[in-house]
């Protein structure tokens, strides 16, 4: 296992000459970023100043808002165009390489995500998606266990009708953040899913009651250790199975690998698969446009994030095969 | 009218949390049997892999012929079926014993330890192992929900008119808990 002061030598040796160029890039596109911002401004300042003489005038429209986010939307599509290049040479250059100084089992496509079915599977999330993206696929044999994660971002919509006939869509996020799926170190046939505990946090006692009482959700297993209890809520399809698969062992060290995640942390257990989710608001492993790539700080940030995500196998001890399942 | 609509409202009122309350005692009660089925259900699998494992070691083991011979009696007796519960789970404690000194016992014959097969029973019985200490769990949680039905207010009027009583859970055994003697499995 690597450390952080590992990382900052070899930052210092090694990846700071393949920033350089990068770091070159970077500049050359941060003019047209910083015209672009401009440009951003002045459109919406112009909008502002129109809107209130016409506010002023007594005729309020529903143009204004439409214009104001069409100006956005027009931002966001030239400003990836800018940086699409950066951030793909960034990508392939450097998180490549930091993915393989974490271990070097592992294998980096910037392109690839964990597909819509295989998040699906999980059963973690029981509201179905209406747009699934994803990218920073991640993937390898880390000892004995095979393992696969990327960032996904997976969201539902509703639409609404207004009193004047008009159709609202509102995207709603379900799950963002990094995904797992993980090769179990036992065999087994059901599922069992493991949830943040929200009502146990909140009501105590009666959230137990309100728990059993998921109809979503396959039967509670109430389990004994009482920090797991307090963290999680349990649902699978068979109480014994759930106990082979959740030992007093690993709810230990799932505990332990929330509290070091410092993270909203899902996992289920499907036919002889783990999957894991950990929530992240923002997007992980993408480069910075408005300040310098040669500071140490971000890459902090990406090395511990891959060290958590390649250390799970470790964390939850699942090299031991010492069960029929090899 | 409203006297008899009144009256059908307050039965309802009271029959109503009376079924929920009998339901849900009857359902937890066979919750406990059904868990208390699959342990002898996975004992059972345990059983079942014990030839096996003597046909692979008594070619090998010289000195364990004893013990060997008492599996295989032990195994006979628990799966013959005419035994009490109390019995069943002495013996299975017995026979726990027994195979943990084999499994240590096998440490001793070196072209025996690298065998596929005894590997592979190794693993097994690990598996087995595990299922049966998470039924065992699954067993206890089921009697303690049992157990509290009993005794919290108000199922517990219900659970004495029904003849309801509290069971036990399982527990280790004095052997179990003490910490393991590493020099005395050795001498076995």
């Amino acid at each position: 296992m690597k450390t952080i002061v590992d990382f900052d030598k070899y930052f210092n040796s090694s990846l700071q000459a393949d920033l350089k160029p990068i770091e070159e890039t970077r500049k050359s596109i941060l003019g047209k970023v910083v015209v672009l911002t401009i440009c951003l401004c002045a459109a919406l300042l112009l909008l502002f100043a129109v809107m209130s003489q016409t506010i002023a005038n007594g005729d309020v429209s529903g143009i204004f808002i439409f214009a104001g986010l069409a100006c956005f939307a027009i931002y966001g599509v030239i400003y990836y165009n800018i940086t699409k290049d950066y951030v793909r040479e960034f990508k392939s250059k450097i998180i490549q390489k930091i993915v393989k100084f974490v271990d070097e089992n592992l294998v980096y496509e910037q392109s690839k995500y964990v597909t819509e079915g295989e998040f699906e599977s999980s059963r973690i999330f029981e509201i179905s998606c209406d747009r699934y993206k994803g990218d920073d696929l991640i993937s390898g044999k880390l000892d004995k266990t095979a393992i696969k994660f990327s960032e996904i971002h997976a969201e539902y919509k509703t639409t609404t009708v207004d009193s004047k006939g008009r159709t609202h869509t509102q995207w709603h996020t379900i799950f963002k953040g990094l995904f797992f799926i993980i090769d179990f170190n036992k065999n087994f046939s059901g599922r069992t899913v493991v949830l943040p505990d929200i009502a146990e946090n909140l009501f105590g006692f009666l959230g137990k009651a309100l728990q059993s009482m998921n109809m979503k959700r396959d039967q509670l297993i109430k389990l004994e250790d009482p920090e797991f209890e307090k963290e999680f809520a349990v649902y699978g399809t068979d109480q014994i199975e759930a106990r082979y698969i959740l030992s007093s062992s690993l709810m230990k060290r799932i505990v332990e690998f929330k509290r070091k995640a410092k993270r909203q942390v899902y996992l289920s257990f499907v036919q002889s698969k783990m999957y894991i989710a950990i929530s992240y608001t923002e997007n992980l492993f993408e480069p910075r446009v408005f300040r310098t790539l040669l500071e140490f700080g971000p890459y902090r940030e990406y090395f511990n994030q891959l060290e958590l995500a390649a250390g799970v196998v470790d964390d939850l001890n699942l090299n031991t095969r010492i069960w029929s399942k090899t | 009218m409203i006297m008899l609509f009144g009256l059908i409202i307050v039965v309802v009122l009271i029959i109503l949390p009376v079924i929920v309350m009998y339901n849900s005692l009857i359902s937890k009660k066979n919750q406990v049997i059904n868990v208390f089925g699959s342990i002898d259900a996975l004992l059972k699998k345990r059983y079942d892999l014990i030839p096996n494992l003597i046909a692979t070691v008594k070619e090998y083991m010289k000195y364990e012929k004893d013990t060997l011979t008492r599996i295989t009696e032990m195994r006979a007796k628990a799966v013959s079926g005419q035994i009490t519960d109390d019995e069943k789970v002495d013996l299975d404690n017995k026979i726990s014993k027994a195979l943990g000194s084999i499994m240590v016992a096998v440490e001793n014959y070196p072209d025996l330890k690298a065998s596929r097969n005894i590997l592979q029973l190794q693993a097994s019985f690990n598996e087995v192992e595990e299922q049966i200490s998470a039924a065992r769990r699954a067993y206890n949680a089921s009697v303690v929900d049992y157990n509290n039905a009993v005794e919290m207010f108000p199922t517990n009027i219900m659970a004495s008119m029904m003849g309801y009583k509290q069971k036990n859970v399982f527990e280790i055994s004095e052997a179990e808990r003490k910490n393991v003697d590493a020099a005395a499995l050795f001498k076995s």
